[in-house]
């Protein structure tokens, strides 16, 4: 068994493939590419395939990464090749290469996205004015149930550009197996300060780190 | 653009990707070197929708034509509707995310009965006149029909410019090459309609005009025109050589049938009275094991789907079924991937068949005696014994299934009391038998699922002179089936009545039916098959305001010198053969299936000699 994993893109009309459809499209994709994949033993055999970071509904990425089995050693570049050749359009694997890292080693992830808005001087006053605040108090869903999480110290500000019609915005944000945050918790933040409404444009997964803001891959 | 607008409001709706196309699969093609293009649509959502292999078959077959460009379109859900009126969105096809309002072709299936006021809502939502009589004259827009549903056309006849009778696979372009020719000649939609009826397999209802008598039943079918007395369906001949698709479109969402599924045959020997498919769909015509085995392993390789399915009306019936499975098996065990085989009868399950089921199933086993009594069976021939049952059940319960789902019909022709008795008996007699066996399995009871359908009359079937019992009576027999079964060890699930009596008003109906499918969708009716969404009070109400009783539809007797709606389609099988079959179903005596005997039905005589060699 080879241990491999890939980064894939995830954009356009790709984006709409929900988390749950994923596993399922892939295995197609895998499939038609002819590629030996290796299967779980038990009595169910199935493919194994594993997804780092579930990725919102909606929010496009440059940065998927998938690890999977194959039976045979295939050079990556072409496992890369054979499977982008029979990818749904919108997805690209970048890359394929061994599992360096543990998944358990991340610890954050990149987003960007714009807040449109044609007020948006008033979106931007907003953004600084709730960045400025000792604590940012926002209700998280989990499975338990709705919890309140103070993001402040975890909110990273990458970059924040203003345009006219939108505030451009680049943050990151703790991710992996302990605490994992949607920009959507930002978003929900912001709302409650903004005096003008905002739409959300163009969120993208841009980057995927460790400690120390090492990139993952 | 549409495209903008429709993604500004995907991430508000259940499951977006329906809605937006590029699908592996999806046949993307340069507008400005198309030259008629088809909007392919389904009057139901996208996860049934997607799972019709019509669709699948002509999807592929018009886009090998290089200037011809089929798409798919489908009903959107209601939360999607209403993000489409209230932002100005049209309803599109998916390849193109073009308005369908601006195809040559906007082309339905018609599956069920109760999809037909989907038909008018999409009409509506894509910006399409209902009626064809308010369409333009131009030559565009052509709004056409074809699947089971058109053998009677007529509860759709205003809303549709031409219905398709028959197999599609050739008929379609033969339509489409007329369309083209006639586009350039600059001919109007009158005009082409008026060369289409020529064509073998098309209906234009404009050109027929009924005249009814006072009691509601039918004068006269006045031809004008100069179109056909009768219209004849199409048929394939050489089946196993008729284009089947190399590639599926593969959605990102879980659709209803989820895999590949590859036709083995068409038709049915059987003759079952009930069954408008068995009749419809004659001759038999098989497609050769290798063909099948060939067209499965292509489109797993090019789908990527892990999971096949054999398709046809009776797959046992295939005559190379036992080296087909074994070669199919071998494939799908090699490269993982399950095989499912619906539509197995009880009475050829041999123990090796069942071996071979074994292996890939491990689910429970389907049934359909469709009747509790032998004498009831005989009357609908469904040439099943008691000891055919019986043989089946000792087989599946050695074989390790302790759960067997048995399939009946309520309300058949000649039924009483008894024959509802009959299969709570039959079902206690099946759990006797479990509990009787040294070798059943251990560890869990016996579980029987009892599913009892509401008997429809159907066009084109020996039976579509019978009237369907009324509402006061299924319930009656609904009621007398839970009293009678052992309620420990058998689940009974049975139809709303109205639903049923809705689809024989449909199925049976003439032309007068089109205004009340139009008044209870402008009532709000629409997904009439979805529970949630059935509401037989509008249904009633539409028939009230347009002077409709459903009664004469559904409960009355059709005599057998009767004009029927449907009597100027010719679908092979003669009136002289449903009559006769008709009176035999009285006697409660079989006809042999085809294979056996021909019972002489008129199939022959339209493919020029015998249906088997």
């Amino acid at each position: 068994m080879i241990r491999l994993r890939a980064i894939f893109s995830k954009k356009d009309r790709a984006k709409y493939i929900s988390h749950l459809d994923l596993n399922r499209c892939m295995l197609r994709t895998f499939r038609r590419s002819g590629l030996p994949i290796w299967y779980t033993e038990g009595f169910h055999s199935h493919p194994y395939f594993s997804f780092a970071l579930a990725l919102s509904l909606g929010y496009e990425s440059d940065c998927e990464i998938l690890d999977f089995n194959l039976n045979e050693e295939i050079p990556f570049d072409e496992v890369r090749n054979r499977l982008n050749n029979v990818m749904p359009e919108g997805m690209r694997i970048i890359s394929v290469a061994e599992q360096v890292k543990k998944i358990t080693e991340i610890t954050k992830a990149e987003y960007s996205f714009s807040l449109v808005s044609e007020d948006s001087t008033e979106i931007y006053d907003a953004v600084m004015e709730l960045l400025a605040e000792p604590e940012i108090l926002v209700e998280k869903r989990t499975k338990k149930g709705v919890k309140t999480v103070d993001i402040s110290s975890d909110v990273e500000i990458v970059s924040c550009e203003l345009t006219s019609g939108s505030v451009d915005m680049v943050i990151r944000l703790p991710a992996g197996t302990q605490t994992n945050y949607n920009p959507s918790l930002f978003f929900d933040a912001l709302k409650k300060v903004s005096a003008v409404p905002f739409e959300t444009a163009k969120i993208r997964r841009t980057g995927i780190f460790c400690e120390n803001n090492e990139n993952f891959f | 653009m549409l495209k903008e607008k429709i993604e500004k409001h995907l991430l508000e709706i259940q499951k977006p990707s329906r809605y937006i196309g590029g699908e592996v699969g999806s046949v993307i093609k340069d507008k400005s070197k198309v030259d008629v293009r088809f909007a392919f649509c389904f009057p139901d959502t996208y996860d049934i929708g997607m799972s019709h292999i019509g669709m699948k078959i002509l999807y592929s077959l018009t886009n090998e034509r290089e200037n011809y460009w089929c798409e798919r379109c489908f009903a959107p859900s209601e939360d999607f509707e209403a993000v489409m009126r209230e932002n100005d969105i049209p309803l599109y096809a998916l390849e193109s995310l073009d308005p369908i309002k601006d195809f040559d072709f906007i082309g339905f299936t018609m599956q069920y009965e109760l999809s037909y006021t989907n038909v008018l809502n999409m009409l509506d939502l894509a910006g399409i006149p209902v009626f064809s009589r308010e369409r333009t004259d131009e030559l565009t827009q052509i709004v056409v029909a074809g699947g089971p549903c058109v053998c009677n056309p007529e509860p759709l006849a205003d809303f549709f410019d031409l219905f398709i009778l028959g197999e599609g696979e050739e008929v379609n372009l033969e339509l489409m090459d007329l369309y083209l020719e006639m586009k350039k000649q600059g001919a109007s939609r009158k005009e082409f309609l008026r060369r289409a009826c020529h064509i073998e397999g098309i209906y234009v209802p404009e050109f027929y005009k009924f005249h009814y008598k006072s009691d509601g039943t039918i004068e006269r079918l006045e031809v004008m025109e100069n179109a056909p007395e009768t219209v004849k369906k199409r048929i394939i001949k050489d089946f196993d050589k008729v284009f089947y698709p190399d590639n599926f479109v593969v959605p990102f969402t879980e659709i209803v049938h989820d895999r590949v599924s590859v036709e083995v045959l068409r038709g049915c020997i059987r003759g079952c009275r009930f069954c408008q498919a068995g009749f419809i769909y004659r001759p038999l015509r098989e497609k050769h094991a290798d063909t099948i085995v060939e067209q499965t392993k292509c489109l797993c390789e090019n789908t990527g789907y892990d999971e096949v399915s054999l398709a046809s009306l009776s797959t046992s019936d295939h005559s190379e079924i036992d080296p087909l499975l074994t070669e199919l098996l071998n494939y799908t065990s090699d490269e993982k991937i399950n095989l499912s085989l619906p539509s197995l009868r009880v009475d050829n399950f041999s123990e090796e068949l069942l071996e071979k089921i074994k292996k890939v199933r491990k689910s429970g086993l389907t049934f359909a005696p469709e009747g509790g009594t032998q004498r009831l069976r005989d009357v609908i021939n469904k040439n099943v014994s008691e000891e055919e049952i019986m043989n089946t059940c000792r087989i599946a319960f050695e074989g390790g299934y302790s759960s067997v789902k048995l399939y009946f019909m309520m309300g058949l022709p000649t039924e009483t009391d008894d024959d509802i008795v009959g299969i709570a008996e039959l079902s206690q007699r099946i759990i006797d038998l479990f509990y009787s066996m040294e070798n059943r399995p251990k560890g869990r009871g016996v579980q029987i699922s009892v599913s009892c359908a509401t008997f429809v009359p159907k066009p084109f079937t020996p039976f579509q002179f019978e009237p369907q019992d009324t509402k006061e009576i299924i319930e009656h027999k609904q009621k007398l089936l839970l009293d009678s079964v052992n309620r420990k060890r058998v689940k009974v699930s049975y139809h709303d009545p109205n639903v049923s009596i809705l689809e024989a008003v449909l199925a049976k109906g003439d032309r007068r039916l089109c205004d009340v499918v139009y008044t209870a969708w402008k009532k709000g009716c629409k997904f009439d098959s979805w529970s949630e969404h059935f509401h037989f009070d509008k249904w009633l109400e539409a028939f009230e305001e347009c002077n409709i009783d459903p009664a004469f539809y559904a409960n009355r007797r059709i005599e057998y010198d009767e004009i029927l709606p449907w009597g100027h389609l010719d679908y092979y099988v003669t009136h002289e053969f449903f009559v006769r079959e008709n009176k035999t179903a009285h006697k409660a005596v079989t006809t042999p299936h085809c294979r056996l005997k021909c019972s002489g039905c008129g199939v022959n005589k339209e493919i020029g000699g015998k249906c088997f060699d």
